[in-house]
């Protein structure tokens, strides 16, 4: 279980402040709220890519995936596979679990492809990829359908069901189709400007 | 007049003067010399400056944006007063080395300059996603540099051409000195002061060819990095 409390960032211009929250194991939440209300501020504070203040507890081993995919100068594989790499895991081991994840996601005939030349769907698939493939407990998704087509929202859908036996999945999006398929739980975010 | 020029060009390449061949060869040697060097001290440093945050930061980097624009001959009466001052044991003046001092510095601000304009934004990204998949500081150094490659070869490009088209600083420190310190473009000032207008054309246009070369085979590597 994740809990959030009294959680505050200060940016050089703004504060926002953020009611406290406590998000479910193993089930997939999405955050609501309007833009400019803090959604990403809130996901990079359960990720710990911002200071911040208050407390966040429960959000160890956190991967965040950002709305813009940051791809690598390197083959899609190549990218997928940076998170094992980096963590000195056997690749061949997890190939199974590659391959078996990018043909969920039609990117099976990509993988030897330059990650710079795909779509923006594509790429946004790619990164997803990448950000699941080691297995983190509780993985942040902001705007994951962006630049998606239908098919790859729903090829999205049906991978995210699976995934959350094995993680908690917390996701910012506005796309109201795709929060009705999964959402086990929604909160709507109302950050707080000081 | 151009057109003598341009026969004049070819007249002095085929004829395969030994002169003017020195004059290609000390230039080119001193030009990527000094960019080779310029850049292993402005990539590293401009890595160092936009990945990690220190006081007087701000100001580093605005010196360093200064000195991108400094007038050659501004920084040819430094390294002279410096090798007629402090450093005149060194018998450098109207050497090679001068000028090779002299270019080098006149190069490092341009790549560390472009290294930190460039890559300040997209660092940012890549440290980011870097650090959400678990990268520790070595690992997100190795990506910064595999990620900069494009920037560093852009960088070395603009390098070498201010370095190849560089006159006023190798003047004063290299003094022009026939079969020692003449280069092309000292070669082609000092034909313009004598009225030989032919033999500045025609090492105008040696120049021009050679830096089209050199820029081609410097932008094929950053156009591979991108296929």
């Amino acid at each position: 279980m994740i809990e959030v409390q009294n959680l505050k960032v200060v940016y050089p211009e703004l504060t926002i402040t953020f009611d406290d929250v406590t998000f479910k194991e193993n089930a997939i939440t999405f955050i609501k709220g309007p833009n400019g209300s803090g959604k990403t501020t809130f996901l990079k504070s359960l990720s710990k890519l911002i200071r911040y203040e208050g407390t966040i507890t429960g959000n160890q081993d956190v991967t965040y995936n950002s709305p813009k995919p940051v791809l690598f100068h390197r083959t899609v594989l190549e990218n997928i596979t940076y998170p094992l790499h980096i963590r000195n895991l056997n690749v061949e081991l997890y190939m199974e679990a590659i391959n078996h994840f990018a043909e969920k996601l039609n990117l099976t005939p990509l993988l030897q492809k330059n990650a710079h030349k795909l779509s923006d769907g594509e790429q946004k698939k790619t990164s997803i990829l990448r950000s699941i493939v080691f297995g983190p407990k509780i993985l942040l998704l902001d705007e994951p359908t962006t630049s998606l087509d239908v098919e790859s929202i729903v090829e999205l859908t049906i991978l995210l069901k699976e995934l959350k036996k094995q993680m908690t999945i917390i996701i910012v999006s506005h796309d109201r189709s795709f929060i009705e398929d999964l959402h086990d739980d929604q909160i709507e975010l109302g950050g707080n400007y000081v | 007049m151009i057109l003598e020029g341009i026969i004049e060009a070819f007249r002095l390449l085929f004829t395969f003067n030994k002169e003017i061949y020195e004059i290609i060869f000390l230039s080119l040697a001193l030009s990527l010399l000094s960019t080779i060097i310029a850049s292993v001290i402005g990539v590293v440093s401009g890595i160092a400056i936009s990945t990690n945050s220190f006081v007087g930061k701000k100001l580093l980097k605005k010196l360093i944006f200064t000195f991108m624009g400094i007038p050659p001959v501004v920084m040819g009466l430094f390294v002279l007063l410096m090798l007629i001052g402090p450093f005149d044991d060194l018998n450098l003046l109207f050497t090679f080395g001068a000028m090779l001092i002299a270019q080098t510095l006149l190069v490092i601000p341009i790549i560390t300059g472009n290294i930190i304009i460039s890559s300040e934004k997209t660092q940012k990204e890549v440290l980011e996603t870097a650090t959400t998949l678990g990268a520790n500081k070595k690992d997100k150094m190795y990506l910064i540099i595999a990620e900069t490659k494009p920037f560093i070869f852009m960088s070395m490009i603009l390098g070498f051409s201010r370095a190849i088209s560089e006159v006023g600083a190798v003047m004063l420190v290299g003094g022009n000195i026939r079969y020692k310190t003449r280069v092309m473009t000292t070669f082609i000032a000092q034909n313009n002061s004598m009225g030989e207008f032919e033999a500045s054309i025609a090492m105008g246009m040696i120049l021009l060819l050679l830096a089209f070369l050199i820029h081609t085979f410097l932008s094929k590597f950053r156009c591979d990095f991108y296929d």
